[in-house]
């Protein structure tokens, strides 16, 4: 089970849901005023504007009460994906290095674009291939990624293609990975890339990497509890 | 230099310096992003 959070003024919650639905796991809300998480495998952050993306995007919602339980959840190796508004929250919550500005253009963008696998050997993309090249949309303000002095570059998992930054990112950065690898953001939407019938499947290719790992965690689990059961 | 907002907050302090330390880890920890943004504070008593 996939736990995706709903802050006030989140507006891509249900298409996470419905993506996952889709790739065959079952997903459910959870509510920002939650202290708790339910029993899941793991967290997504959804796009939209929390709390209005009043002072700065995603500054208000990391002090909501279920980003204490998601960040103890990212502590303990939980996987926590934040797409778009999600990936500012993680930024100002302190769970991925960097920040997001404006975009360069100061004006709001809505496209396709064409992004570059960097990494596939992390769980949020093991269903690429290194250096494939995705299509999915993107839809943002300030999507302009802002990394620390000094950021690592086996951090970067996505990268806009040549020519297709649509935002100003600083080296077309357009996703990123926590240093322990189990926290990652991005700025493109793949929960609005899953059906041919909207255009590119290849979100799916993002998020079906995560429910694979989902799976794989679950199975070790199932194995566990096997193996306990056959020594009592 | 680019200006990105002012925040006026009124408090009360004892002295000075404790509303400058107080206004100092309000802005670091959510008035501004200090990755991206730098500061200033000016007290008016």
């Amino acid at each position: 089970v996939i736990a995706v959070v709903t802050f006030p003024g989140s507006n891509d919650d249900r298409d996470a849901v419905a993506a996952f639905e889709s790739l065959g796991v079952e997903a459910v809300l959870v509510w920002h005023a939650d202290e708790q998480l339910p029993d899941v495998r793991a967290v997504v952050l959804p796009g939209g504007f929390s709390y209005g993306d009043y002072l700065r995007c995603g500054a208000i919602a990391r002090f909501a009460p279920v980003m204490r339980a998601v960040k103890s959840f990212a502590a303990d190796g939980g996987l926590v994906l934040g797409i778009c508004n999600g990936f500012q929250v993680l930024c100002e919550a302190g769970l991925l290095p960097g920040a997001l500005r404006p975009n360069a253009s100061l004006s709001f963008v809505c496209r396709d674009v064409g992004l570059v696998v960097e990494r596939a050997d992390t769980p949020f993309t093991a269903r690429c291939a290194t250096h494939q090249r995705l299509v999915i949309p993107v839809k943002h303000g300030e999507g302009c990624y802002i990394p620390p002095d000094g950021l690592p570059p086996e951090q970067v998992v996505l990268r806009y293609a040549p020519g297709e930054n649509p935002n100003g990112a600083v080296d077309d950065i357009a996703g990123v990975v926590s240093e322990s690898g189990n926290v990652m953001g991005l700025m493109p939407h793949p929960e609005h890339a899953v059906d041919p019938l909207i255009g590119s499947t290849d979100g799916a290719l993002l998020l079906g990497s995560l429910v694979d790992a989902v799976r794989s965690h679950a199975e070790h689990l199932r194995q566990l509890g096997a193996l306990a059961d056959s020594r009592s | 230099v680019r200006v990105g907002r002012i925040v006026d907050i009124e408090l009360e302090a004892k002295d000075a310096d404790a509303a400058r330390t107080e206004v100092g880890r309000m802005c670091e920890q959510l008035l501004a992003n200090p990755l991206i943004e730098s500061f200033e504070i000016e007290l008016h008593e």
